[in-house]
């Protein structure tokens, strides 16, 4: 047999399919003409084997469309919730008062510090003599 | 099964909503293309066991891998590829199912002894043309003749240029057409040439 070549379409091409050969090749090849009920049992057993991959799809539907969402709504909603009552705490408890800040390192290790601590040595003496330290005992 | 409104849905359509699990859909994309998968196995397999296991499998594997179906309208072509690799796969691997025979006489329409001869005389020579042929041509000649698919229909699912498809059906009517001239002649068994 020579190889397939590009062929004009011929009447009967067009008209449709050969019915002597359709019948001759539905005799041999089509199981409906032994069995009428072929195609339903065919199409059943089908059906049978694949549900449990529909019922599997329909599930991943369920879990996209429900549960998904349920389950982001269960995080993220009290999450917004609390964020966006600590948002309105902030703006709604005023500005900050005057705060006390160091502006240097003895600022900072003194304040607070009673005055009487201080080094004795540190205060005039009345009789303007130098005196080194005061023990009193 | 009712199929409901759904009959009138596109391929695309029916394929989207198989997707998401719908049975109904399904259903109906295996109604529409169940003889075609069966004739495309037939013609890579030859036996009815194996086109039967072919064309069931291959919808099965079509609904798992549905997702990959790029082109939802063009789902039967889709179909038919995974019916001829399966099929194929059948063949090589040599996977014969064992089946009760399925009796000649369930036949609705019971033909007379000599009419029985002749009809299984021209079956079998069919049989042969048919195995002789190229298998593409096999699929053609059955998605044609047999299912009535037109020219422009196979070639859009098959992805064969329409011209190729004309071709093939031509050569594979030929051979045909000798095996059922053959039975006409006075010894019933002409040889096909």
């Amino acid at each position: 047999m020579s190889g397939p070549e590009e062929l004009e379409p011929t009447a009967s091409d067009e008209l449709g399919r050969d019915m002597e050969l359709s019948s001759a090749l539905g005799r041999l090849v089509d199981p409906a003409t032994r069995d009428a009920n072929y195609w339903l049992r065919f199409r059943a057993w089908v059906l049978e084997s694949a549900a449990r991959e529909l019922a599997r799809r329909r599930r991943v539907v369920d879990l996209t469309v429900g549960d998904v969402l349920t389950a982001w709504s269960r995080a993220l909603v009290p999450t917004a919730i609390a964020a966006s009552l600590a948002a309105a705490l902030l703006l709604f408890q005023g500005p900050p008062g005057p705060t006390d800040v160091a502006i240097g390192l003895e600022e900072l290790l003194s304040e607070g510090l009673e005055e009487e601590i201080f080094p004795a040595a540190l205060e005039a003496a009345e009789d303007d003599a130098v005196t080194f330290a005061m023990e009193r005992f | 099964m009712s199929s409901g409104g759904l009959t009138a849905y596109s391929d695309g359509e029916l394929v989207r909503r198989a997707r998401l699990g719908d049975e109904r859909a399904f259903g109906l994309l295996v109604q529409r293309y169940e003889r075609a998968a069966y004739a495309v196995a037939y013609s890579v397999t030859g036996r009815h066991e194996d086109a039967e296991d072919g064309a069931q499998e291959s919808f099965l594997v079509a609904l798992e891998r549905l997702d990959d179906c790029r082109n939802p309208e063009k789902f039967a072509g889709w179909l038919m590829t995974i019916v001829r690799n399966r099929s194929r796969n059948l063949v090589r691997r040599e996977v014969l199912r064992e089946t009760e025979p399925i009796p000649v006489a369930a036949s609705s329409k019971t033909p007379t002894p000599e009419r029985e001869t002749e009809l299984s005389e021209l079956s079998e020579q069919l049989q042969e043309v048919l195995e002789d042929l190229p298998q593409v041509q096999r699929e053609i000649v059955l998605l044609h003749d047999l299912e009535g698919w037109k020219h422009r229909e196979i070639a859009d699912r098959l992805g064969i240029p329409s011209g190729t498809v004309r071709s093939h059906l031509h050569f594979a009517r030929k051979a045909l057409r000798s095996a059922l001239g053959g039975s006409s002649d006075e010894d019933g068994m002409r040889s096909i040439s």
